[in-house]
């Protein structure tokens, strides 16, 4: 039996707008940040995209609304060819998007005196945005969102004063389908994955806009020696997703960027959420909440769980 | 394109019994980029080893694969050779053919195939296989001796005669170890105490020799050459400087019950003290577990008495760092446990032997100190309980060695020879007296060791009976032993005033500890495992950690002393040049491909990587890069298992050389 | 009766991890103590089991291996210190994930060899093999190996006839 549809409470978000606009356009008045990564309207009604601004006459052009799905984070790592090289860089944040900046700060790859983080308190996000003009519901809201714990983000330089309003409880859909394979044989489990990963091009968009992929040279491009299959065959495509998993594994903050943007709707953060389920487990550890120094899989404990081991 | 050479070894036949050696040549010479491939007797040999060098010469060979035995017995050589005929040694591998596969199958045509597979993945393997250079690093000419007995005595004073600085650190106040404890010493029967009481005072004397007492081992970092050795001095609450050994705190110290650990418990001692007259340094430790001032507070009466002012009740345990470029572990041996099954060891216990419950059943080296001018009686030999002397007495030999259902199965050397020995001193000091012995075998392998248990038998009476006891319980003032002599088939039944158990020599308890701290290698029992049993006694397969004395199995006096000068030369033969050559597998960065992330860094036990700034012309940061230093560097490759991109790689080891041998499955 | 002079129809092809330190010196004590295990195994040396990255032991299964065996030293026994810690927690995530992704995990073995335990090794190798063999060839990842189609379903009339006109 299928839940019906509820509609989820963004008017929160307007005040958002103002209150992030006002903070930016004071920013590059005191010249506090050289540029600041935000949202800004896209041409389709509704949409969102990210914008680069530079100066106080642009603060006009940021907006959050439930369209604002890019997770930020990937343009102070790899996709930052148009942010100015010396000065500290303004970025809108969702709690989910913080996460990751959390852990790429652990990796030597940011430092948080080179940032203004500017949070934003989120209700949730579109799960697509193909139809960008639609209303935020139980089912229109971004899987992450169903189970989000960070709809505050904490240890921003600022946050919009707002009141969030009272969460709706939507069951984890990430959960349910991680339980549901797992009850599976493996032979089942096998059967799934192969089908999804059959549909995959190798595109590459997962590796592109995850902000954890920040190697130059991805060992599934190196040739010397072939580590891994490059072709988009069934082959290739599994060992690529499995790689890919377990290099995210103990760092992937869950923003699921990578499930948004796959072209072929192969369900990849549902890897990513099993990782972290394991890493939890096994290790007590959640990516994200703090800038560590180590990860689950760079230390090591003498006790740690070693049944499988004989 | 390579040209390789394969050798196959025959073994004698330990591998051409099993494997068809001719078809693995046949079939590995059609492999593509072998060109050269043949089988002989015995590769190893001088005409096997000139064999190879002349095939690198004739064909021209790029790289050479040899399948023989495994590469822990012999790669060095053939890289030796390999070297020789003007290849660097990094291009021979070997394909090991016979420890995992003839020796371990019996199917002829199975151990062909599988042997073919072997070498085919190390033909594969060879042709990645890059040149290395070989790495020097420079030598701290300075030696670290941890134990303080006569193995860690000898190895320390052969380093320091030889001019090196040699750091000694002991566990207990005073060196002399064991055989400091010894009354005489087997087979010429002179005082222990007369040949060990010099080397202690010439170790003490010694310019070039630091000592350490009373301290232990924290933390070993760094590798050959270059080791970073933290120790714990611990509080000894008398200060060495001042302290002029004159021995007044122990004469007035009020705490005088406590049993002595040197006089294995049946002597008393002070709560400031030392453990025996000879000790050096002749500097008092207060044991603060029994001293009243460090109990109550109160009392206070050696500082008072103190000429000096020597004695320190608020010193603190305190670390020193000390750089050394060699180690010798030299940790010696603890006597087994008998009485009950210690907690959490695999190791049994001999309950029915009464030990610890039957004051009279005492171990060897107690009888050691009662058979000691110096010890608790004066020499004289008395029972515990009641201080009499024993008329009849009963030694039980392999009391716990050799006994593989009570968990140790190996022989523990030295109790055939002291047996007889204290059968000899029993028989001097109590001439009334008469001596059984309950053995299984005599084990008397040593120069004039025979002669010396023969002597005991027809010279000094002893009465040897060839069996095992089965239980002995006390009755009134005698301890009833009952055996069975099996060279007569007859059950024997005894009634002794003193019962002497020759119990199992085992490795000092928290070997395991140290080991883990130096990064060596120990067996089931602890025992410190050398690099080869046979040709590589005294070196750990730690480069830079050399063994002494029964620290690394049972041993007697001359075995330990001639392993610590061993270990000594080792040293020596180290410290002989101003830098070393080592093993060239180390990790190397590709800057090109690092980002920065640091993963092995974090992962890096060695502490090995750096961070590097890569900058341009200008002087710009462009960025920030992995470094490793090759000096620090181990070679164990978890920094390219953890490397995302495999920016880090680690030679010999390449990413490349595994997946070719993946892919020649 | 040794279990390789029985005739078996499947002879499964086992790629086993090893260190040089343990693992390695344990199999070459089986060797030296003329222990006998079956031939199905074939020995990869690392110095240590810190260097075993998951993507060797995905890229085995691919080359057409029916079983792995990841082995090293003991907790506290690292020639390296910590490698193998490292080790166990790479390959505890790893095996999650394979066993997710429907890897019966029947085929991957972790053991911990000493040096002095070539009893050990002839047992873990032994056992892996039999239940390995039990189990039949790992077809999975040669099944892919086979397909040659592109990604994506061919699963309109459409799509069919444009690929056929290919």
């Amino acid at each position: 039996m299928p839940l019906t549809s509820q509609p989820i409470d963004t008017s929160i978000y307007t005040t958002i707008t103002a209150a992030i606009r006002s903070e930016a356009s004071r920013l590059f008045t005191a010249g506090e940040v050289v540029a600041i990564i935000g949202y800004a309207a896209a041409r389709r009604v509704g949409s969102a995209q990210p914008i680069i601004i530079t100066n106080a006459a642009d603060a006009e052009k940021l907006i959050f609304t439930h369209a604002c799905v890019n997770n930020l984070a990937v343009y102070l790592t790899k996709a930052k060819k148009e942010i100015p090289k010396t000065g500290k860089i303004g970025v809108v944040v969702k709690g989910c998007d913080l996460k990751a900046l959390v852990g790429l700060m652990g990796e030597s790859q940011l430092k948080r005196e080179d940032l203004y983080l500017i949070g934003i308190p989120c209700n949730g996000v579109l799960g697509s945005t193909v139809q960008p003009a639609t209303a935020l519901t139980t089912e229109s809201i971004a899987s992450k969102c169903c189970d989000c714990n960070s709809h505050l983000p904490t240890g921003c330089d600022f946050v919009p004063n707002v009141a969030l309003p009272p969460g709706l409880q939507m069951e984890s859909r990430y959960s349910v389908e991680i339980a549901r394979l797992e009850a599976l044989t493996p032979a089942e489990r096998w059967a799934y994955w192969k089908e999804q990963f059959a549909k995959c091009i190798k595109c590459y968009a997962c590796r592109q806009v995850c902000p954890f992929c920040f190697c130059e040279q991805c060992l599934c491009d190196r040739n010397k020696p072939q580590m891994v299959d490059t072709t988009p065959r069934p082959a290739g495509n599994t060992a690529w997703h499995i790689v890919r998993a377990m290099h995210l594994a103990g760092r992937c903050a869950g923003c699921a960027e990578c499930e948004r943007v796959c072209p072929m709707d192969i369900p990849l953060n549902l890897l990513n959420r099993k990782m972290a389920k394991e890493l939890k487990e096994l290790y007590d550890y959640e990516a994200g909440f703090e800038v560590n120094d180590k990860g689950p899989l760079t230390m090591f404990t003498e006790k740690d769980d070693q049944s499988f081991i004989k | 394109m390579s040209r390789i050479g394969v050798f196959i070894c025959h073994c004698g036949e330990n591998i051409s019994r099993t494997v068809d050696v001719e078809r693995v040549a046949q079939e590995v010479g059609r492999l593509p980029g072998v060109a050269f491939s043949t089988d002989y007797k015995y590769m190893c040999s001088d005409p096997g080893q000139t064999l190879v060098k002349k095939a690198i010469q004739e064909q021209k060979l790029s790289h050479v694969v040899v399948a023989a035995c495994s590469p822990r017995m012999h790669e060095k050589t053939f890289r030796k050779a390999v070297e020789a005929a003007g290849l660097n040694p990094f291009l021979c591998e070997m394909a090991n053919i016979r420890e995992h596969c003839s020796w371990v199958h019996e199917n002829r045509e199975e151990a062909t195939v599988k042997a073919i597979d072997i070498v085919g993945m190390m033909v594969e393997r060879v042709k990645k296989n890059r040149i290395l250079p070989t790495i020097t690093v420079p030598v701290t000419k300075r030696a670290l001796v941890i134990g303080g007995g006569i193995a860690g005595i000898q190895a320390a004073l052969d380093i320091a005669d030889c001019g090196h600085e040699v750091i000694l650190v002991e566990r207990e106040p005073s060196i002399g170890g064991h055989m400091a404890q010894l009354s005489e010493t087997f087979p010429t029967l002179d005082c222990s105490q007369c040949i060990m009481t010099p080397k202690m005072v010439d170790v003490a004397n010694h310019p070039k020799i630091k000592l350490y007492t009373y301290s232990e081992i924290e933390l070993v970092e760094g590798y050959i050459g270059n080791f970073q050795v933290t120790i714990k001095k611990k509080a000894r609450s008398v200060d060495e400087d001042k302290c002029t050994g004159c021995g007044v705190c122990m004469t007035k110290c009020p705490q005088k019950k406590i049993p002595n650990k040197f006089d294995q418990n049946i002597g008393m001692r002070t709560a400031i003290y030392v453990p025996f007259p000879q000790a050096v340094p002749n500097t008092p430790v207060i044991d603060r577990d029994n001293c009243t001032w460090f109990k109550t507070g109160k009392c206070g009466v050696c500082q008072k008495v103190c000429g000096p002012g020597a004695i320190d009740f608020e010193q603190q345990d305190t670390l020193i760092v000390e750089a050394v470029g060699a180690i010798v572990v030299s940790t010696g041996f603890d006597l087994y446990t008998i009485a009950e099954k210690p907690k959490g060891s695999p190791i049994k216990g001999y309950g029915e032997f009464g030990h610890g419950k039957i004051p009279d059943v005492i171990d060897g080296m107690t009888f050691e100190r009662l058979a000691s001018a110096s010890g608790p009686t004066g020499g004289k030999i008395l029972r515990p309980s009641d201080g009499k002397e024993p008329k009849q007495i009963v030694f039980i030999q392999c009391v716990g060695s050799r006994a593989r259902e009570k968990g140790i199965s190996y022989c523990s050397k030295v109790c055939c020879m002291y047996t007889a020995k204290h059968t000899m001193l029993y028989h001097h000091k109590v001439h009334d007296g008469q001596a059984y012995v309950f053995f299984m075998d005599a084990r008397t392998p040593g120069k004039s060791y025979d002669e010396f248990w023969r002597r005991s038998i027809e010279e000094e009476e002893a009465v040897y009976i060839r069996g095992m006891v089965s239980r002995l319980y006390q009755k009134g003032d005698k301890i009833v032993v009952m055996g069975s002599d099996i060279s007569v088939g007859v059950q024997v039944e005894i009634e002794a005033d003193m019962v002497v158990l020759a119990t199992a020599i085992q490795p000092q308890k928290g070997a395991d500890a140290l080991a883990q701290k130096l990064g060596i290698s120990y067996d089931k029992y602890h025992f410190y495992s050398e690099a080869h049993a046979k040709l590589r006694p005294v070196e750990c397969a730690t480069a830079g950690i050399y063994l002494a004395g029964a620290c690394q199995g049972p041993k007697d006096i001359p075995e330990t002393v001639s392993q610590a000068s061993a270990a000594a030369a080792k040293v020596m033969a180290l410290f002989s040049r101003n830098q070393m050559e080592r093993e060239p597998i180390v990790a190397r960065v590709r800057e090109a491909g690092c980002v920065g992330c640091f993963a092995c860094k974090k992962v890096c036990a060695y502490g090995a990587v750096e961070e590097k700034e890569i900058r341009d012309r200008q002087g710009n940061l462009i960025k920030v890069v992995a470094y490793v230093n090759p000096g620090v560097c181990a070679g164990c490759g978890t920094c390219q298992a953890t490397c995302p991109s495999k920016s880090v790689e680690l030679d010999g080891y390449t990413d490349e050389q595994i997946i070719a041998m993946i892919e020649a499955l | 009766m040794h279990p390789e002079n029985q005739k078996h129809d499947f002879e499964p092809k086992i790629i086993a991890f090893v260190c040089t330190w343990c693992t390695y010196a344990g199999a070459d004590l089986a060797g030296t103590s003329r222990m006998q295990y079956p031939a199905n195994v074939r020995v990869l040396k690392f110095p240590c089991t810190g260097r075993i990255d998951p993507v060797f032991i995905l890229k085995a299964f691919q080359q057409g291996a029916d079983g792995v065996l990841v082995s090293g030293c003991h907790p506290g026994d690292c020639h390296y210190i910590a490698g193998n810690y490292h080790a166990r927690r790479r390959f505890a995530a790893f095996r999650k994930l394979l066993e997710f992704i429907g890897v019966d995990l029947g085929r991957l073995a972790f053991s911990w060899v000493s040096a002095a335990e070539g009893g050990k090794w002839v047992e873990v190798v032994t056992d892996l093999t039999e239940k390995v063999r039990a189990m039949g060839p790992m077809v999975e990842f040669k099944a892919l190996a086979l397909e040659e189609q592109w990604s994506g379903a061919i699963d309109t009339p459409e799509l069919q006839e444009a690929y056929d006109a290919i």
